[in-house]
């Protein structure tokens, strides 16, 4: 199963305006998985901005929530407090937007622009890395001595965790300065190419500030990796190379200068390609052993190495883990067992007609104490499902309580004015306003909703128990010591000036920024369209963030920059691991990103499935009025435009919001909303065309025609290849 | 009798108040009739367009023909010229050099050619008399300097007479052509009827005055809310043209207001409203009314749809095809949505850095994509098709790493008919290869 990022359950969302209530987001339900993208496609006015801005916390001031939940690490971003938020906004969750020029600070040079977060994040994320360092070392050192590992003493096992401590920081000094000169190594090569093609071809700029640039990368990487002998032999090169500049400038031939260029490529490649030296051992032994380096080629050191650090410490240290974590997974076991036994009794006081508040909030308060208590502090991963138990009955209790009070004085008003409705009616006048359908709070659904989340629970407790067999400690103890040493380099990683500038940077080459350097000190008003663009991917992406929400990215480029954008997201998301929420009008821009795609109109969602079920198998009318509306390659009759425009949200429809514009519509469309239909696992779909008794329609001709062609188009790229 | 020669847009009056067949078509503008027979005939040419920002080249040395009724599109990456290019066309920039013909008549000369020619020779003939040593030889090649010199300081002249006065002699052009109907007109009318008449003289006599040629090239713009005037109503909006070009007849102005509303796919009542109470597409369709009331011969679209969304992207491309086939419009058609393009263009110029490096008819160009940057721009079209798009390939474009210029210069050459690429003479024959 997948670790799900981000769920929104029954999001809804309304404006207030002069003209009345807008409701721009009337309830929708998603989740978002780690690692994948998911498209939300829908015209102007759907609410998919909305929904974006409502994650990210910057609704409109005249815009109110009205009901549902977005959980997010075990947060409901809809209730915590601003600032709270702030530690989220733009750190975890971080967004693209359509119009680049607004996102950009027009009087700031883009250089600081982009290193201003970084810096400021940089602290933080320094403090909450050595917070979660010591509380997770405190924690382990507490299960050892409790577990008793390997029948040793208290004293010992505090001794073994300090010492873990100790060198751990060590480790992280040698492999900086190794990144450092092998950066340097693997940029002075790619200058190089391009220098050595530009010469060719007799186009080389900036020649003598390249090649001291060049030099100057040459010399560093040589200070601490490069075999000793090649050493020297790169440093004479590099020394040779200097001469030569000017005559190449004044027009002589630069086949000498090329020759010597090439030398030092070939070795810096050589270099590149070396195998990494194993860090973590080397720093052991540098700080316990009392001896520095022995000299010898990289296997083999790597593996001398590795096997001072497992005999002197590690093993043992793993052994001991190892013990801690099985201990405290019993406990969390049995206290899971209990907890279960608990909900299964305290259920009950659920499953009644009519609810007893007080009955409800104590067994609500047991409840959580219960399964909080379950919570294994050697759990590298938290599950999520333990964290918002508490928050979200209570939400769903509050929701059932205060729906209580409101229904009767309500449902008074609409029979109330239905009454004087219908007077009017019958006087045989037209009465210029409607009555507005009673907003109630369907109770039974509320209540069953907690006896869902009780059961979620129940059920989430009792696989994992199953599991608990099947555990591998072995593995476990390996991850916990990952994640100890990734934690202690958050600590050193400390962000300067420099280092965000160099950082910048990178990110800027990463975007496709060419020129980078001189770039960092321009203005925005400076750069084209999709420069601006790659500059606001960079930014938002400086802060290394898990959840990335693109809100029309490419709407205001033209093709190749669209293309090249696309490309970028994709191979960021690949690299860092990023889920992506992607919001468009343009069907065929998701189909190279999305791994799912959800439709929106008006405010709802009417369809969601993979990629493939949208494009291929697509039920819903408004769907096929979107694939057959834009045209492409093949297109040659005329277009099928969606007639008219996208309903008033001060007045929403009562029915299928969709059908004044949709030529599939029935009678039922313009008089009940349709619940959303499973089609198969993964694809849903809310229209009354999936009905059972409903007549058979086939998506339009357009539609079916452009299937086949690509069929077509995909068998002959395949032949291709 | 209230038709005239140069009101073109008023050719639905005039067929109802006309009567008898009087000719009331303005010179240049074929009838109807005429229309159809001269189906190839080059409604726009457009001969070396260079467009120099201070040392930015926005524009080098772009040539091409619009012919009549025909949809030219016009595709490449942001900043490639492709707008510049619709803007010179249409006087909104004074260009650097080159020509260009509408109708027949030069409405846009630069003079950066023929002063660099003067240089060019300044230089070759002082090379050459330093190597003369007879004096009578050295001042015969000076008197070619000077024939030289004064042939295109001519050309320089004509070239800035012609930016100017285009329009002047156009209307000149059509009040004669007043004249001479009003002239008998009025010798044999009767006395009753001779004041009527004289107004009618008169009134046409302004409108001719005021007409230019220009106006017959109308430009949509991409931006519709920034294209339209926030404290004009729609009304406004769209009959601001024809109060420019002298009509003062409020019925008539609403006439061609209400006209052109509803050829559009909006009401009569949406005249007195303004721009931001209308959608983004309403806005665009405002924006085409705009420009399709002056009854142009030539329409420059310039991205009139990328602002838009999906769905009223197609309504507004329907529209526009409507229009063409109902007006017979000429489109120079701005975009960088190959598809739409595509979709709606007979022959496609791709543009890259300020050059033309591939013309070919629509069908043409997609089929056998010659130049490497064309090729680039087609394979990074998206289509809504996720399995191909896992594996489509976007080809990159490296001006450096795909031609060799430094001795062999490129021209604009034809690798088989219609079908234009930029090239030299090694990718000539390479190109002509790949056809065959």
């Amino acid at each position: 199963m997948m670790e799900s990022k981000l769920h929104v359950e029954n999001l809804t969302i309304s404006f207030h305006t002069v003209d009345g209530k807008v409701q721009a987001v009337r309830g929708i339900n998603f989740d978002l998985q780690k690692g994948e993208t998911l498209a939300i496609v829908g015209e102007s006015g759907s609410g998919k901005s909305v929904t974006s801005k409502a994650i990210l916390g910057i609704l409109a001031g005249n815009a109110i929530i009205e009901d549902g939940e977005i959980i997010y690490d075990g947060k409901d971003l809809l209730k915590i407090s601003e600032e709270e938020f702030h530690k989220i906004r733009g750190d975890k969750i971080a967004m693209i937007f359509q119009d680049p020029m607004s996102s950009l600070n027009p009087i700031v040079k883009i250089g600081r622009q982009l290193t201003e977060a970084m810096i400021l994040k940089g602290k933080a994320r320094q403090k909450e890395s050595r917070s979660n360092f010591n509380t997770y070392l405190a924690h382990l050192q507490e299960a050892m001595i409790q577990s008793g590992a390997c029948g040793e003493g208290a004293g010992v096992l505090t001794d073994k965790c300090h010492r873990f401590d100790k060198f751990e920081y060590k480790h992280l000094e040698l492999e900086a300065a190794y990144n450092k000169a092998h950066e340097a190594a693997a940029e002075a090569s790619a200058e190089l190419e391009d220098l050595i093609f530009e010469l060719e071809k007799n186009a080389a700029k900036d020649l003598s500030f390249r090649i001291r640039r060049i030099c100057r990368l040459a010399e560093t990487s040589v200070q601490t990796y490069v075999v000793q002998e090649k050493a020297q032999i790169l440093l004479g090169l590099v020394k040779e190379v200097g001469p030569l500049v000017p005559t190449v400038k004044r027009g002589a031939d630069s086949a000498a200068l090329r020759e010597k260029l090439t030398g030092i490529k070939a070795i810096l490649d050589e270099a590149i390609g070396f195998v990494m030296p194993n860090f973590f051992a080397l720093g052991y032994y540098v700080t316990f052993s009392g001896q520095p380096i022995p000299q010898m080629p990289v296997e083999e050191l790597n593996r001398t190495m590795r096997k001072y650090l497992d005999e002197q410490f590690m093993l043992d240290f793993l052994a001991d883990t190892r013990e801690a974590l099985r201990f405290s997974s019993d406990r969390s076991c049995k206290e899971k067992i209990e907890a279960v036994e608990c909900l299964k009794k305290y259920r009950a006081v659920f499953e009644k007609q009519s609810l007893d508040k007080a009955e409800c909030f104590k067994a609500l308060k047991i409840m959580t104490k219960e399964v909080m208590d379950t919570v294994d502090p050697l759990d590298i991963t938290r599950d999520s499902v333990t964290y918002t138990f508490g928050p979200g009955l209570e939400n769903t209790l509050n929701k059932y309580f205060g729906g209580l009070v409101q229904n009767p004085k309500e449902q008074h008003r609409y029979e109330k004015e239905l009454q004087k409705y219908d007077a009017l009616v019958a006087k045989g006048k037209e009465p210029d306003w409607k009555v507005v359908a009673p907003a109630l709070t369907d109770l039974d659904a509320v209540r069953r909703s907690m006896l869902h989340q009780i059961d979620l629970v129940i059920d989430h407790y009792s696989r994992a128990l199953e599991r608990h067999q099947a555990r591998d400690f072995d593995a476990d103890a390996v991850a916990v010591v990952d994640y100890l040493k990734a934690n202690a380099s958050g600590v050193v990683h400390k962000v300067t000036k420099r280092m965000a500038k160099e950082r910048a940077i990178k990110l800027m080459q990463e975007v496709g920024i060419s020129e980078p350097r001189k770039r960092y000190n321009q203005y925005p008003f400076e750069f084209s369209g999709g420069m601006r663009q790659r500059i606001v991917i960079a930014i938002a992406l400086a802060a290394d963030p898990d959840i990335l929400i693109c809100d029309e990215p490419t709407t205001a480029l033209d093709v190749t920059i669209q293309s090249q954008i696309l490309e970028l997201i994709n191979r960021l998301k690949e690299e860092r691991h990023l889920s992506v929420i992607f919001i468009t009008h343009d069907l065929g821009v998701v189909a190279n990103m999305a791994d799912r795609i959800a439709v929106m109109y008006a405010g709802k969602i009417v369809e969601y499935g993979t990629a493939e079920d949208i494009f291929y198998h697509s039920a819903h009318p408004y769907t096929w009025a979107l694939l057959s509306s834009m045209p492409d390659l093949d297109t040659n009759e005329k277009l099928d435009a969606i007639p008219g425009t996208p309903p008033n949200m001060i007045y929403p429809p009562v029915g299928d919001a969709f059908a004044p514009r949709n030529k599939y519509a029935m009678k039922i469309d313009f008089e009940r909303q349709p619940p959303m239909f499973r089609i198969s696992d993964t694809h849903y779909a809310a229209t009354w065309l999936l009905h059972p008794d409903a007549p058979k329609v086939d998506p339009p001709k357009a539609v079916t025609d452009r299937i086949a062609r690509m069929k077509q188009k995909r068998e002959e790229q395949k032949n291709g290849q | 009798m209230d038709n005239n020669c140069n009101s073109s847009n008023r050719q639905e009056e005039q067929t109802s108040q006309g009567g008898a067949g009087a000719p009331a078509y303005a010179a240049g503008q074929p009838t109807p009739e005429t229309a159809t027979t001269e189906e190839d005939q080059v409604l726009l040419r457009v001969e070396h367009l260079c467009q120099y920002f201070g040392s930015t080249k926005a524009v080098d040395d772009v040539s091409f023909d619009i012919k009549k009724g025909e949809v030219f599109g016009l595709v490449g990456e942001s900043g490639c010229g492709k707008t510049t290019t619709g803007r010179s066309i249409i006087k909104l920039y004074d260009i650097t050099s080159g020509n260009i013909y509408f109708k027949g008549i030069r409405i846009g000369a630069g003079t950066k050619s023929y002063k660099d020619e003067i240089r060019r020779a300044r230089a070759e003939y002082k090379e050459k008399i330093q190597t003369v040593t007879d004096p009578a030889e050295q001042e015969k090649l000076r008197a070619e300097l000077r024939r030289t010199v004064a042939e295109q300081r001519a050309q320089i002249k004509a070239a800035r007479y012609d930016q100017k006065n285009c329009d002047k002699e156009y209307a000149q052009e059509q009040q004669q052509k007043v004249q001479e109907k009003y002239a008998p007109l009025l010798a044999n009318a009767p006395e009753s009827q001779r004041a009527t008449l004289q107004a009618a003289y008169k009134d046409e006599m302004r409108k001719a005055r005021k007409t230019r040629l220009v106006t017959k090239i109308q430009m949509i713009f991409q931006d519709p809310s920034a294209s339209l005037d926030p404290r004009m109503t729609v009304r406004e909006i769209i009959s601001e043209g024809l109060i420019i070009q002298g009509e003062r007849n409020r019925q008539v102005l609403d006439g061609a207001v209400y006209e052109m509303l509803e050829k559009v796919g909006l009401v009569r009542e949406h005249a007195s409203r303004y721009q931001h109470e209308f959608s983004g597409g309403q806005r665009q369709r405002i924006g085409i009314a705009r420009a399709v009331v002056m009854r142009p011969e030539m329409i420059i679209a310039d991205e009139p749809v990328s602002a838009l969304d999906v769905s009223i992207q197609a309504q507004v491309i329907n529209l526009l095809n409507d229009l063409r086939k109902e007006l017979g419009l000429t489109i120079l058609f701005i975009a960088h949505d190959l598809s739409v393009v595509k979709y709606f263009s007979d022959r496609i110029g791709v543009m890259y850095f300020g050059k033309m490096v591939e013309l070919a008819p629509s069908d043409e160009l997609f089929l056998n994509p010659l130049h490497p940057y064309t090729r680039s721009l087609l394979s990074a079209i998206p289509l809504p098709d996720p399995e191909y798009e896992k594996n489509r390939k976007r080809i990159e474009y490296k001006p450096l790493a795909e031609h060799d210029y430094s001795v062999d210069k490129p021209s604009m050459r034809e690798i088989k008919p219609g079908h234009f690429v930029h090239c030299n003479q090694a990718e000539f024959e390479k190109y002509q290869a790949i056809l065959k």
